[in-house]
């Protein structure tokens, strides 16, 4: 099994951070605008949101797993709901390697895995190096062709 | 090339054209208000100036709206200004579905839809064309997929070298679903000929329809059923589009009217309510009256404006009492409306159904395009013993509930399962259960959503004259058969070919989902779940109707039967995916 690269954890504080930005924000406007509160109010929930969001980081990354298996692609993953995903190679549709602005600039790419299924369609591995994910994505490719089977549309 | 109906040159004239005018108004006003120059008198030119330019794009828009049914593709070419030709190969065709308004069914016309998978909206829609000229659409594509689908099997079996005299031409096993075990081991004749003389009420019929009913009249149903047969098939010819072609049709089901009143009463449907609500707000005062009226004997207020607490509840009690009932009836006669003459056939590969009372619903679905079959009932109809059967494709549209079609609205339960077992040749399923652990559960679960009743009860109690908020204790009274009742009616079974989830109480779901259309398999395991050991698999496939409906999934199972189901499916799938691959190869097999 194999983890997820370690910057990971980066992004998804910078993603708690952002979040505990806005809740700050909403709490000054609401001390600006509706009612006087306390500086510690704003501060504080903001506060509560980052730890939560590190808290979340560090477990969701000591969880996240992923292989490629004989069959399929093989995912676990969740703090509150933990997920065990098994994609088989010949029901995957194609797959995208991308990364959004925080994950280029922390140098990781995400893999997106997409089936021709409805409710969980498309699974997505991120925190992978650009290396790695365009390896996954060429075996993952390789994959697929050669199970050759027909998607069940 | 074909055009539309001439009718809907005028339609989409006059509604463009209205639309200009509109448009032509508005921005006269505005430029008048905003300019000196313009005054606002150039509004009674630039409005008809609208109307005009917008009738002629309509016009435009019929003339360049043309569509074409080629030997592999069904084309659409429209556009006035853009343009766009789009072409569906016939074998990505989910289902064609034909739907016929109350004007529309005056003046012979329909709205076709051709649906693919993939894609947020109808893929080939014609809006609209002759009664006639659908007909013959959905009899052509479906000719036509099974013309294509044999050239391009002999296409592969020439391509084949080492299978010499391949089985080309022949028709192959669909799928998971076999044909005989449908029709009694009696497959049907899909060219045209004289009908076996099996059938007495349609054997003097012309030669180009037999309906071969297939129901087991006999052994399931009760005399109404069958009286309710269609007894003078000269009549249906006229308005029966569907079932009019040269592929003999058979029958594999129709609605009596027994089972449609039932249907009609025993079924549910809270968008029903919306309705209500637009009655009680446009008929406001007559409707106060009518609630005040009945409630002043139990105590409630003299008018809207004077009362007391204890009037106003029993007010709102006795408001949402009527609300429920019309709500039930109106549903009710939705229902009827929608499902009368429900009858479903099979022609060549093809399910075909038709439907409706005022707007006319048909369709046809490809069998091996079937993703899933699931049979549902509420509380209402299990004590009655009764069941509903849905097919689902990947096909998705909005007028069909999402890729999901009633094959068997409403019909005794045992025969619904049957239908079910014949059609996916399936063996009986023996259900079984998570165990009690999963009970606790939710007992757990609804005990919560009851303290929060208190809790809010009490709050209020607290802030509004209300009284009595200990009442809401009663609450705790329903939890446990609550729970015991979620539990009940879990339940899965892994079988040979397939694998089937039960869930829901008030609306039971069994999904029948063949291994071979398994898309992804999920363990999933909240916090909760995993201090009691238990997990959810969920079992995904590309039926659009997961939408409406979630995705199967078997509940709060024990996490090692989870993980066991987890492996099974995707061993099943790897092997049905095998055994197709050899069929194929015997050329028993139609590949997508």
């Amino acid at each position: 099994m194999e983890s997820l690269h370690p910057r990971i954890r980066l992004l998804w504080v910078a993603q708690a951070a952002i979040g505990a930005v806005i809740v700050g924000l909403i709490a000054t406007g609401v001390d600006s605008q509706l009612r006087e509160l306390p500086v510690a109010i704003p501060v504080g929930a903001a506060l509560v949101v980052l730890l939560l969001g590190v808290a979340y980081a560090v477990l969701l990354y000591g969880r996240w797993r992923f292989e490629l298996q004989e069959d399929s692609l093989y995912l676990e993953r969740g703090v509150i709901t933990f997920v065990e995903t098994s994609v088989p190679f010949v029901r995957v549709q194609h797959v995208d390697t991308r990364f959004g602005p925080i994950e280029r600039l922390l140098g990781l790419s995400s893999l997106v895995v997409y089936t021709a299924g409805s409710r969980n369609a498309d699974v997505r591995v991120p925190g992978l190096t650009p290396e790695r994910a365009r390896t996954l994505q060429d075996t993952l490719r390789d994959l697929a062709v050669e199970s050759e089977g027909d998607d069940a549309v | 090339m074909s055009r539309l109906h001439p009718l809907s040159a005028v339609l989409m004239a006059l509604n463009r054209g209205f639309t200009g005018l509109f448009v032509g108004f508005v921005l006269a006003t505005v430029l008048a208000a905003a300019f000196d120059p313009v005054s606002g008198f150039w509004t009674i030119v630039a409005a008809p100036m609208g109307f005009l330019l917008g009738a002629a794009y309509g016009v435009a828009y019929y003339y360049r709206f043309e569509y074409e049914l080629t030997a592999d593709t069904f084309d659409v070419a429209s556009g006035v200004f853009s343009r766009r030709d789009r072409e569906i190969p016939y074998h990505r065709v989910q289902n064609v579905d034909v739907r016929q308004g109350v004007l529309f069914k005056l003046f012979g016309l329909a709205i076709v839809n051709v649906e693919t998978a993939g894609g947020g909206a109808t893929e080939g829609v014609l809006n609209f064309v002759g009664e006639d000229e659908a007909a013959r659409l959905q009899r052509e594509i479906r000719r036509l997929t099974a013309e294509s689908k044999r050239r391009r099997k002999d296409r592969r079996a020439a391509a084949k070298d080492d299978h010499e005299g391949g089985p080309a031409g022949q028709e192959g096993d669909l799928e998971w679903i076999d044909p005989d075990a449908l029709e009694g081991g009696d497959r049907p004749e899909e060219a045209i000929g004289p009908p076996e003389a099996a059938d007495p009420e349609s054997a003097d019929v012309d030669g180009e329809r037999v309906y071969a009913d297939l129901d087991d009249a006999g052994d399931e149903l009760g005399p109404a059923d069958v009286a309710d047969e269609p007894s003078d098939p000269e009549d249906e010819s006229t308005d029966e589009p569907v079932f009019a072609d040269e592929y003999r049709t058979r029958r594999l089901f129709g609605l009596s009217s027994r089972e449609l009143l039932l249907y009609s009463f025993a079924s549910f449907r809270f968008a029903a309510a919306a309705v209500v609500f637009f009655f009680a707000f446009v008929a406001g005062d007559t409707a106060l009256e009518v609630v005040l009226a009945t409630a002043r004997p139990f105590g409630g207020p003299e008018t809207i404006a004077a009362g007391t607490p204890r009037g106003y509840a029993m007010l709102t009690l006795i408001s949402l009492f009527y609300g429920a009932v019309l709500t039930y009836v109106v549903g009710a006669g939705f229902t009827f409306v929608s499902y009368y003459g429900f009858q479903l056939g099979r022609a060549g590969d093809d399910l075909v159904y038709e439907r409706g009372l005022l707007q006319n619903y048909s369709g046809s679905i490809p069998v091996e395009k079937v993703q899933s079959v699931t049979i549902t009932d509420n509380p209402l109809q299990r004590l009655i013993g009764y069941a509903g059967l849905w097919v689902e494709t990947a096909g998705y549209g909005p007028d069909s509930t999402g890729g999901s079609q009633s094959a068997i609205p409403l019909a005794r339960e045992r025969r619904a399962y049957r239908f079910a077992e014949r059609f996916t040749d399936l063996e009986r399923p023996t259900m079984e259960r998570p165990t009690t652990v999963a009970r606790r559960r939710y007992l757990a679960r609804y005990s919560i959503v009851a303290g929060l009743l208190v809790a809010a009860a009490y709050g209020l109690s607290r802030t509004t004259p209300l009284v009595g908020w200990y009442y809401a204790l009663l609450a705790f009274l329903a939890v446990p058969p609550a729970a015991h009742l979620k539990w009940l009616n879990l339940g899965y079974y892994v079988g040979e070919n397939h694998v089937v989830l039960r869930s829901g109480f008030w609306r039971r779901q069994t999904t029948v989902v063949p291994y071979y259309r398994v898309q992804t398999v999920n363990t999933r395991r909240s916090i909760f779940q995993r201090r009691l050991g238990l997990a959810s698999l969920v079992v995904d496939t590309a039926s659009s109707q997961t939408f409406f409906r979630g995705t199967p999934t078997a509940y709060d199972v024990d996490l090692s039967a989870a993980r066991s189901i987890h492996g099974d499916c995707r061993e099943r799938l790897r092997t049905a995916l095998a055994k197709r691959a050899a069929d194929e190869d015997a050329g028993e097999i139609e590949f997508e």
